[in-house]
């Protein structure tokens, strides 16, 4: 069962004579733990897309479902969103948005604790997901003390934290230099791989994309399949 | 997990520098509410601990306080005749300024009958009430004068036989206490050479009238007045007398006008004490808005500072109960610590205020309960601008 599943979901800002349809009637298909890319020039609708898929700006028309979930039909299905974003959705983006008064392990435990987790629970989870993307050792630093590296790995670990069936990331590499950002997205990929999460990546990087399962290129909010590119070595 | 008190305990100095500064803020209103209710209690200190039950003054004038008095000095003895009178007795009272240790200080003067008569000195904190005919004084502690200490008024000195505390006159000037016959001799004793001139002049007068020599020198010390007018006639009830009776006979017999201690309270709030009371609550009031305005203020820039955060909790899935504690928790703690600082500062404030500051609990109470609602009200713009924070403002650069 494919985890997301849209069909001829549209955006259109605007009516009648000023009306912009950002994002043209597109489908789109996601496994898990699939690796999908989505290319594409700046306002070229990929945010618009990644905005649609999460529901925070329902699209004009179409059809959403997430995990075999319908959350969108032409209209609100009245379940609750961002409920349901905290409960399946992992986030990643461009600059990280830590909370910067929570240590990096806070910022994952919030999460944790916002899924209902116990605290000891939560705590030796957060650790967890820390070490594993080998940022443990700086669990008691605050985001203003790591580099943007490091907080791109805790903002990752945060996105886990709800073992999510989605992850959107949103220009996860914008902020980072090319070294960084190819571990970042080796990261994305191994956890697609291991976690079995479907991970759409929106980016205007093509350097960013090897070993992405599929790949969209998004042109005038018009959604065109690139194919797969060659697996990375890992 | 608090988040308010994680990103409290993150901007620490921060949130202690605002902290400190709304606590001197309200650290004024609460002086202010002392200065209001010190105002009101200075302004009926001595109607209230002066132990009579009748004032009786100059017909037409609403004095002694508000307006002046004067009568004179034996008409206390037809008061005292009236039927259920216990006591009457001469009181004469004038603001005076004189230079005590280096500084000159206002306070006002009391004269009153030292052998039994009403008016005298009811809080005495060191020494001793009057109790020789001259040249004994109580002072009020606020004048800085020491038991046993000589204080010239005039010609003659007198010496410090008591200290009062908190005896002080409307305008919370304190109180001196000196015999009758002292006090009027202090009030209405001129300098010499202004005695001789004015002799001088009242002798003209006569002469253009044409009384001279010795005949004219048996005249003078009529035409050039005396010191014998009192201000107010105090009196005590006879034990089941009729106050108001009492009142109507004085008022229509011997033609005086006459209050009791709640009139002269009534006449004192409503006259001399109500505009400056209107000023002061007014101040009070606009104090308490400009603070609420300034906590509503950093409470929103507090918030603000934050948008980017509460964005990205909401695209998280946080629940908007969590963005609102976050912020309700801040404004209430920045209250609550304020409110705690001012009330702090305000003890340390109030002994060496140069006024008197009168507090109740109820008005504190109030000033608390009014604040706290201002810090719920002022979280309530700071909350609705979190609210409409869109999520989408957490992505792109």
């Amino acid at each position: 069962m494919a985890v997301l599943e849209i069909r001829g979901v549209s955006q259109t800002f605007g009516q009648g004579d000023t009306a912009v349809q950002a994002l043209k009637p597109t489908d789109l298909s996601v496994e898990a733990g699939e690796l999908v890319a989505l290319l594409g020039p700046s306002g070229s609708g990929k945010s618009t897309l990644l905005l649609a898929i999460s529901l925070i700006q329902p699209p004009t028309t179409g059809r959403i479902a997430i995990d075999g979930q319908v959350l969108h039909d032409e209209g609100p299905t009245g379940v609750d969103i961002r409920a349901f974003r905290r409960r399946k959705v992992g986030f990643i983006f461009q600059q990280h948005n830590l909370i910067p008064f929570l240590t990096a392990r806070e910022n994952v435990l919030l999460m944790l604790e916002l899924n209902g987790a116990g605290r000891r629970e939560a705590s030796r989870k957060a650790q967890e997901l820390l070490d594993y993307l080998e940022i443990g050792h700086r669990a008691d630093d605050l985001p203003a003390r790591l580099s943007g590296g490091e907080q791109q790995r805790v903002a990752i670990a945060r996105a886990l934290a709800n073992d999510p069936v989605l992850v959107l990331a949103d220009e996860p590499t914008a902020a980072l230099d090319t070294g960084r950002g190819m571990k970042a997205m080796a990261m994305l990929r191994r956890i697609a791989r291991e976690r079995r999460s479907a991970v759409i990546t929106v980016t205007h990087d093509h350097r960013m994309i090897e070993g992405f399962d599929t790949v969209y290129h998004l042109d005038d909010g018009k959604l065109g399949r690139d194919g797969a590119p060659a697996p990375a070595a890992h | 997990m608090d988040l308010a008190l994680k990103d409290i305990r993150r901007h620490l100095g921060k949130f202690i520098a605002t902290t400190v500064g709304v606590a001197m803020l309200l650290a004024i209103v609460l002086v202010m509410n002392g200065i209001y209710r010190g105002n009101i209690v200075d302004g009926t200190w001595l109607i209230e601990n002066t132990a009579t039950d009748l004032w009786v003054v100059e017909r037409g004038r609403g004095g002694p306080f508000n307006e002046s008095s004067r009568m004179a000095q034996d008409s206390y003895r037809s008061v005292a005749a009236t039927p259920g009178v216990a006591a009457a007795s001469p009181l004469v009272l004038y603001t005076a300024q004189r230079d005590f240790g280096g500084a000159s200080q206002q306070f006002t003067l009391i004269g009153y009958d030292v052998f039994g008569g009403l008016g005298g000195p009811t809080t005495i904190a060191q020494g001793r009430g009057l109790e020789a005919a001259h040249w004994e004084m109580v002072a009020d502690r606020k004048l800085g004068l020491r038991l046993g200490q000589q204080v010239a008024f005039g010609e003659d000195r007198y010496t410090v036989v008591g200290v009062t505390a908190g005896a002080v006159d409307a305008s919370g000037n304190p109180l001196v206490y000196l015999s009758l016959p002292d006090a009027q001799k202090v009030q209405f004793e001129q300098d010499k050479r202004a005695l001789a001139a004015a002799r001088a002049a009242a002798l003209r007068r006569l002469e253009a009238q044409g009384i001279r020599g010795e005949q004219a020198e048996r005249l003078l010390p009529l035409v050039t007045g005396g010191a014998a007018t009192i201000n107010a006639v105090l009196v005590r009830l006879a034990p089941g007398a009729d106050g108001e009776a009492v009142s109507r006979h004085i008022r229509d017999w011997l033609h005086f006008n006459v209050y009791t201690t709640d009139e002269e309270r009534t006449l004192m709030l409503e006259g001399r004490l109500k505009r400056i009371s209107a000023v002061l609550g007014l101040f009070r009031g606009l104090l308490v808005a400009v603070s609420i305005v300034i906590i509503s203020l950093i409470v929103y820039v507090l918030t603000i500072e934050k948008i980017r955060s509460i964005a990205t909790l909401k695209l998280i899935g946080a629940p908007n109960a969590l963005i609102v504690r976050l912020i309700v928790t801040q404004s209430l703690l920045l209250t609550l610590g304020s409110f705690a600082l001012a009330y702090l500062l305000r003890l340390l404030i109030a002994p060496g205020f140069p006024r008197t500051l009168a507090f109740t609990t109820q008005e504190t109470a109030v000033t608390f309960a009014v604040m706290l609602a201002g810090g719920v009200l002022a979280s309530l713009m700071a909350v609705w601008h979190a609210l409409r924070t869109p999520p989408q403002l957490a992505l792109g650069g």
